[in-house]
């Protein structure tokens, strides 16, 4: 399994995952599906990018940085849209988002093959 | 009779013992080492131009066993064998690469790290297995037998009792407590490559420091287990328990605790934990700052 | 006469036992072969065991000639030799053993010891008692005593050899050079002395140095149970003595 497709499965999964503890937050639990499949949506971008990433540079700390990076980069984007309630939910959004990044990177540094150099 | 005196007697054994290559190519320097089987001396090959090992073997040996095996394996942790030949008084020899180094006892005293240490190990198995392999079995593998060059490359040498795996007449040599107790039985059943299994166990409890993880503890005592049924199958085997080891996987020769699995598991996964107790960090606080932020 | 390894040990009139078959082999059994077998171990062993006696169990030197003479008796009349097994140790440990256990055991106010006792070997003890002027450390007087009689006998079959085959500048200049108490001669010397080429001087001390040890080691054949022992003790034979 290819570094991208790596990114893509495990960003899908924890994507998901994040989406779904939006439930705890009432507010916007009427607002789940939507959730899900935007959560899921961008976990599996950063995870193609970070897979993208790692082909070329083999560094865990690389990996962690520009997975993190991502992580708070696309949660802003998703945050600075006004939830169905008018809040803005920065901290709760982005915290979160540049964690999984984090663990989105890692594991594309760590698993998949790389391609094989010329 | 006249009296011998000691200085007399000690020429005369030197002179005697000393070998006389005058009619061959080589020039002896000096003894480099004595086994049960022979004397290895360091010597001048004058046609060459370089340094070889000589070992010279008394004129029981009618056959050069020990020759004739070793220029059928070729293997970098095995001497290559260059010439052989017998001298004037019978007694046989055989040219063989010069090996600089030390002596695996002499490395051990010298290196106390146990990841090197088990990698020479490592190197040693594979020259072993390559010998099996070719229906091959050392039978008196031990330390002082073993060689390790300045680049951390290993020699197995003195391979003067090897004989073929399952040979009935099969010889009860061997040094304890390297020997394996179906060795000092005289020939009640053919030998394989379990004898040699027994002797690298007892190898690798040199290696060992005096209190070793229990993993390590395991796969030497299974190497040196009395009975050959209760060993490891081959060297192989034995050498893939040593390498998983190494790289801090479970070992067939050793069942984990489950709290030294949990170790294994945190130790390898160490990050990813981490990054996950982080998110859950957050998602908790922030469940519980909710109300704040608001 | 055609040269015989066989027989040339004991000379051309006495029969001796092939190498193939020890002499600890026939020492133990009975008869007239027994007996002679039981000499030419004798010839081995009395001094090395005259010497530890002396010094390992500090006995007198007329204490140790009744113990020794009265051994090789006992080697014959109790047929010691008959328990040796070779898998349990080597002939000369065995045979030191049997030595100190007869020591330990024999009470001499008890015991008269027979002289003679049927060995017609002669042991020359006040030869044996001159060359312990010097000797040793007690550990290793066996073994030492061992190793110079062994030679020793070498020298007299390779003395003996040289005179039967018409080779006796081979001895002479073996004699000098290799027996020189202090001082060697060169080749050079040796050469001009007996008008013969310097490579007339190599080659006959090769020739004498490859006899002496053939020598040596058919002796010690005759005395070890098989070709192991006959390997492990080549190596104590040669063995440089610290």
């Amino acid at each position: 399994m290819n570094k991208p497709l790596v990114g893509l499965i495990a960003g899908a999964i924890l994507g998901i995952v994040d989406g779904a503890t939006a439930w705890f937050t009432p507010a916007v639990r009427s607002e789940m599906t939507g959730i899900l499949m935007g959560s899921c949506v961008k976990g599996m971008v950063i995870g193609i990018l970070c897979g993208l990433i790692a082909r070329k540079v083999h560094s865990t700390a690389v990996g962690l940085g520009v997975g993190a990076g991502f992580g708070l980069l696309f949660a802003y984007l998703v945050a600075s849209m006004p939830q169905p309630d008018g809040q803005h939910y920065y901290l709760q959004i982005m915290l979160p988002g540049f964690v999984l990044g984090a663990i989105t990177g890692f594991l594309t540094q760590r698993m998949g093959t790389a391609p094989a150099r010329a | 009779m006249s009296f011998l005196p000691d200085r007399a007697l000690d020429h005369l054994r030197q002179v005697t013992e000393s070998p006389d290559f005058s009619a061959t190519r080589y020039q002896v320097e000096e003894e480099i080492g004595r086994g049960g089987m022979g004397i290895v001396y360091r010597a001048w090959d004058s046609r060459l131009e370089r340094r070889v090992a000589l070992k010279v073997m008394d004129s029981g040996f009618a056959i050069n066993q020990e020759a004739k095996l070793l220029a059928q394996l070729e293997h970098p942790g095995l001497a290559p064998v260059y010439d052989a030949g017998s001298l004037p008084d019978g007694r046989v020899y055989y040219a063989m690469r010069l090996i600089e180094g030390r002596r695996l006892d002499d490395f051990l005293r010298q290196e106390s790290s146990l990841p090197a240490r088990l990698r020479i190990f490592e190197k040693i198995c594979e020259a072993v297995a390559f010998a099996h392999n070719h229906g091959v079995i050392h039978c008196d593998l031990k330390p002082q037998n073993i060689m390790v060059g300045q680049f951390g490359e290993v020699f197995v040498v003195d391979w003067g009792v090897a004989r073929a795996i399952d040979d009935a007449a099969m010889p009860t040599a061997g040094t304890p407590p390297y020997m394996a107790p179906e060795q000092s039985r005289s020939r009640e059943q053919p030998l394989d490559a379990r004898t040699d299994v027994f002797a690298l166990g007892r190898i690798l409890q040199d290696l060992m420091p005096p209190s070793p993880p229990r993993p390590l503890a395991a796969i030497a005592r299974k190497a040196s287990a009395p009975d050959p049924a209760g060993r490891f199958g081959d060297v192989r085997q034995l050498a893939a328990d040593i390498s998983l080891f190494l790289d801090g996987l479970p070992v067939t020769a050793y069942r984990d605790t489950v709290p030294e699995r949990l170790a294994r598991f945190w130790r390898h996964n160490q990050v990813l934990l981490l990054l996950l107790s982080a998110y859950l960090a957050v998602k908790l606080i922030l469940f519980f700052l909710a109300p704040a932020l608001k | 006469m055609p040269y015989d390894s066989d027989t040339a040990m004991g000379g051309p009139h006495r029969p001796f036992p092939t190498t193939r078959h020890s002499l600890i082999d026939c020492a133990a059994g009975t008869g007239t072969l027994a007996r002679e077998a039981l000499e030419s171990i004798a010839s081995v062993y009395w001094k090395p065991a005259y010497k530890h006696v002396r010094i390992q169990w500090k006995r007198s030197n007329e204490e140790a000639k009744d113990l020794v003479q009265g051994f090789f008796a006992a080697l014959i009349e109790q047929h010691i030799l008959a328990s040796f097994d070779p898998s349990k140790a080597r002939f000369r440990t065995f045979l030191k053993a049997c030595l100190d256990h007869f020591v330990m055991k024999l009470d001499e106010s008890a015991n008269r010891l027979k002289r003679g006792g049927g060995v017609t070997t002669v042991f020359d003890f006040d030869a044996a008692e001159r060359e312990l002027a010097g000797s040793p450390s007690v550990e290793d007087v066996f073994l030492r005593e061992w190793q110079r009689q062994m030679f020793a006998l070498g020298l007299q079959d390779l003395r003996e050899l040289c005179h039967t085959h018409g080779k006796p500048l081979h001895y002479r200049i073996f004699e000098q050079y290799d027996m020189a108490d202090a001082g060697r001669p060169s080749y050079a010397d040796l050469a001009a002395q007996h008008h013969i080429p310097v490579t007339g001087v190599t080659n006959y001390l090769a020739w004498a140095r490859r006899e002496l040890r053939r020598l040596v080691l058919l002796r010690l054949r005759s005395v070890t149970s098989g070709d192991p022992e006959c390997q492990a003790e080549m190596h104590v034979l040669f063995r440089k003595m610290t």
